[in-house]
């Protein structure tokens, strides 16, 4: 392939013209300005819906059709019908009910346990992939890649008809349960993560552990003791695309929770803006609004790992 | 598509490597000898206590399939936790157990059911069906009476029925072998229907509700093959079948001309002119599912049109996500310029706010009747109502959403290209465009190729873009399921759930195996491209 000349032919002159590194970029693209055009447009095109959302959400006029970027009059009430879980309708319609709060704590709660757990469980079997070698490794490896593509979406009827037989036993884990949906989210851990935690473990010097176990540690101590807090940042960033993963999953979440106080809040939220579409526009916005920060800042607070992450080492080979 | 690949990043690990070093002792002094072993103990323990209880629920119940699979299941987690051998099988138990239950097994079950014809009317097993059809043969008499009726218990508490012929009045109590007549005045009539009898206590209130299957079910012969039988809970009527079945042959015969239905191997009782008996069973139909994608007009046309749209979607969302950020990274990455750090968190965020909430918002702004769009563009475009519109603004939305990936992606491999290369590229008298396209553009492909491969595979079975802005919608002109902007995964999802136009399990499943091979083969490329198959080591 020419891509792989190219590579060994500029990288063989790199070589000797090291001391020329402070020459001067050309002048076509020296000028900044265009650079800060092209990012501002698109940021206005990326904040856009943003922003309209925050309006919204603030502005005492509750429909779509009337929504403008600057409110007319804020108010606080969306959010206070969120709080108190009852949007009034109109001169009299009934108020909808909205069990914001409890969408909210359903959607944290699952978020978090699976994000937990996928965490501890994918580190296992990663690291047994990754430190042992064993009789159906390679097929293992294999199988759970090949596992992962099929379409999750429908497995979903026989996922429902598993938790319904296992739920008119224990109820516990039935449907309508957080906890069973948080295990069949779990039954997802075997896959992309084992492979991405088995790719970080692969890095981590194999002496560290056999000083460990010259040291007398078992293997499960060398995984605890030494894996684990060396894999800190894959960790972190593997438990946070769980987490987004759970809080965005729509299909199995609204067909194993049918009990509106234990919708999470993508089945909530659609099923909200669904009946009332225009008429609860600032309610629904101030619902998003409440909605992205824990994700957002958990995002940004870990982006450094991400990007890093994404790219790191591939370059260098 | 975000947990494409997380690496090792290798600078940060040499200091990490130096405070690991004293980990180790720290974690054998913690967790050595009678603590480790007392954990390992109790989470065993704890294990075998959930299970015991849960085989005394299940036992208890009468599940005894599910108690033997609970038994071997506990057996086989001690033996694999309390032996010495077989250290690799103790880490991946419980994740595997987990998989096994909610991924493998459903898997099975789909990959089986594409080979059924299990749709609507054909969901019972056969034996059901057979009943079912008996059932729904039952037609009124041509001389027929109607009762008003009343469900009583006797003074055993045996059910019954009390019944009052409508056009006569005379009084009955029908039981499950005959119909008895009873003296007039001893059955109290109200407006409301048959209000009480002596010597029999009316089932009431909650009551009605506990015998509501019972009550269903429940016939009073009277002549031949006829008998009265429960209309909801209030009136009763003599009813007869049209339909015998013929167990010995497994045949239905219709009474009134004597027409044969019999098994078709298709899940139906079929008479000789095709016409079926309702309802049909599920069973085993071979590849009848996939020769229908592939020659039936009705299955084929739609599923080729959304196939296509399918790649087109997929294709267009990452090359266009890819340029912009490529664009946007060749613009931010210029050592010192201002603003950098924020142009590049506010850039981001799309990508960072959770996927359904931007989706639901985009349907919003882009709602032509009140949408926000088009009042601030002064545009009135039919966003999502339009066939070509709905298409554009699809992969438009798709794009805000994913290019802040590329861009995040690009920059970082951008970063990590080495001046060198392309100074000396320059030095060799290259202009910015050839040394962009000839140096930059390779090495930077070579990392972000197989994340664009990746996010390919993911968008191909993108449901949420689809689902949360059109819906699939609008609805194509050629009135099938599938609607102008359904990509197979969405389109798939409505013929197993959510079509109007009835339920084919059987066809989605068959449709989710032939996705599976289109995602497996573009992810064996892009495996095969990056050698990784080649690194498990």
């Amino acid at each position: 392939m020419s891509t792989a000349e190219h590579l060994e032919t500029s990288a063989a002159v790199g070589l000797g013209t090291r001391t020329r590194r402070a020459r001067r970029r050309p002048r076509v693209l020296g000028g900044t300005w265009w650079r800060h055009v092209l990012a501002i447009l698109v940021i206005l095109w990326a904040l856009f819906p943003i922003a309209y959302v925050t309006s919204a959400a603030f502005n005492a006029n509750q429909t779509l059709g009337s929504a403008t970027l600057v409110p007319e009059r804020v108010t606080l009430d969306n959010f206070r019908y969120l709080v108190e879980g009852e949007v009034p309708g109109r001169p009299g319609d009934p108020p909808t009910e909205v069990p914001y709060l409890r969408w909210y704590a359903n959607t944290m709660i699952i978020a978090a346990c699976t994000a937990v757990l996928t965490v501890l469980l994918g580190a296992l079997a990663a690291y047994a992939f990754s430190r042992f070698r064993f009789k159906g490794r390679r097929l293992g490896l294999l199988a759970l890649l090949l596992i992962q593509m099929f379409p999750q979406l429908l497995l979903v009827v026989a996922i429902y008809l598993i938790v319904l037989h296992t739920g008119a036993v224990f109820g516990f884990i039935g449907l309508n349960t957080l906890t069973g949906l948080i295990l069949v989210y779990l039954g997802g851990v075997m896959g992309v993560n084992v492979w991405l935690m088995k790719g970080f473990f692969d890095t981590i010097p194999a002496e560290l552990d056999e000083s460990a176990r010259v040291d007398g540690a078992t293997p499960a101590q060398v995984f605890w003791g030494v894996i684990l807090p060396l894999a800190a940042p894959v960790l972190a960033v593997i438990g946070l695309f769980s987490f987004i993963g759970v809080v965005n999953e729509f299909v199995i979440a609204s067909v194993l929770l049918q009990e509106q106080d234990k919708f999470t809040l993508a089945r909530g939220l659609w099923g909200f803006i669904d009946q009332k579409y225009s008429e609860n526009w600032g309610t629904f916005s101030a619902g998003v609004l409440l909605a992205a920060p824990p994700v957002v800042i958990l995002f940004l607070f870990l982006q450094k790992f991400i990007v890093s992450g994404l790219t790191g080492g591939a370059v260098k080979g | 598509m975000s947990t494409t690949a997380v690496r090792a990043e290798a600078p940060a690990r040499d200091t990490l490597a130096q405070t690991a070093l004293s980990l180790p002792s720290r974690a054998v002094a913690v967790f050595s000898g009678p603590l480790g072993l007392a954990l390992k103990i109790l989470l065993l323990a704890l294990v075998n206590g959930i299970a015991v209880w849960a085989a005394i629920v299940l036992a208890d119940a009468g599940k005894w399939p599910a108690f033997a699979v609970l038994a071997v299941t506990t057996l086989a987690l001690d033996a694999a936790y309390l032996v010495r051998r077989a250290l690799p099988l103790k880490f991946l138990l419980p994740g595997t157990l987990l998989m096994l239950a909610f991924q493998v097994i459903p898997i099975f079950y789909t990959v089986n059911v594409a080979f059924t014809n299990y749709s609507t009317g054909h969901i019972l097993a056969k034996n059901e069906a057979v009943e079912g059809i008996q059932l729904n043969s039952l037609a009124p008499l041509e001389n027929a009476k109607s009762y008003l009726m009343a469900p009583a218990r006797d003074a055993d508490g045996n059910l019954v029925l009390l019944l009052v012929d409508e056009a006569t009045g005379d009084t009955f109590v029908g039981t499950r072998e005959a119909l008895t007549p009873i003296e007039r005045d001893k059955v109290q009539v109200d407006e409301l229907g048959v209000a009480g009898a002596e010597g029999y206590t009316l089932v009431t209130g909650p009551g009605l509700v506990a015998i509501d299957r019972e009550l269903t079910a429940y016939t009073v012969p009277t002549d031949g093959a006829a008998a009265i039988r429960p209309e909801g809970l209030g009136v009763a009527s003599e009813l007869a079948p049209t339909l015998r079945y013929d167990a010995a042959r497994d045949r239905f015969v219709r009474i009134s001309d004597g027409v044969v239905f019999t098994d078709n191997d298709r899940g139906s009782f079929a008479a000789a002119s095709g016409e079926e008996l309702e309802p049909g069973w599920k069973t085993s139909i071979g590849f009848s599912n996939f020769s229908r994608i592939a020659k039936s007009p009705l299955v084929r046309d739609p599923f080729l049109r959304v196939f296509v749209w399918t790649f087109a979607f997929a294709f267009l969302a990452v090359l266009l996500s890819f340029v912009l950020g490529l664009l946007l990274a060749i613009a931010l990455d210029k050592p010192g310029m201002r603003l950098q750090r924020s142009y590049r968190t506010l850039l981001v965020l799309p990508y960072a706010i959770p996927g359904f909430l931007s989706l639901l918002v985009w349907q919003g702004l882009l709602n032509d009747d009140f949408g926000v769009v088009n009042r601030v563009t002064g545009l009135d475009v039919p966003w999502l109502f339009d066939s070509n519109w709905a298409k554009v603004s699809v992969i438009l939305v798709s794009v805000w959403l994913t290019f802040p990936y590329f861009f995040l992606i690009s920059l970082g491999a951008l970063q990590s290209i080495p001046a060198e290369l392309t100074e000396a590229a320059r030095v060799d008298g290259g202009g910015p465009w050839q040394v962009f396209r000839r140096v930059t553009l390779p090495l930077l492909l070579i990392v972000v190729a197989p994340l664009m491969i990746a996010s390919f595979a993911f968008n191909f079975n993108n449901f949420g873009n689809i689902y949360f802005l059109t819906g699939g919608g609008p609805a194509s002109s050629d009135q099938t399921t599938a609607g102008d902007t359904d990509i197979l995964i969405s389109y798939t999802y409505k013929l197993a759930f959510a079509s109007g136009k009835g339920q084919d399990y059987g066809l989605a499943s068959g449709v989710a195996l032939i996705i599976f091979f289109i995602v497996a083969t573009i992810s064996s490329l892009a495996f095969w491209r990056t050698n990784a198959l080649e690194n498990i080591r």
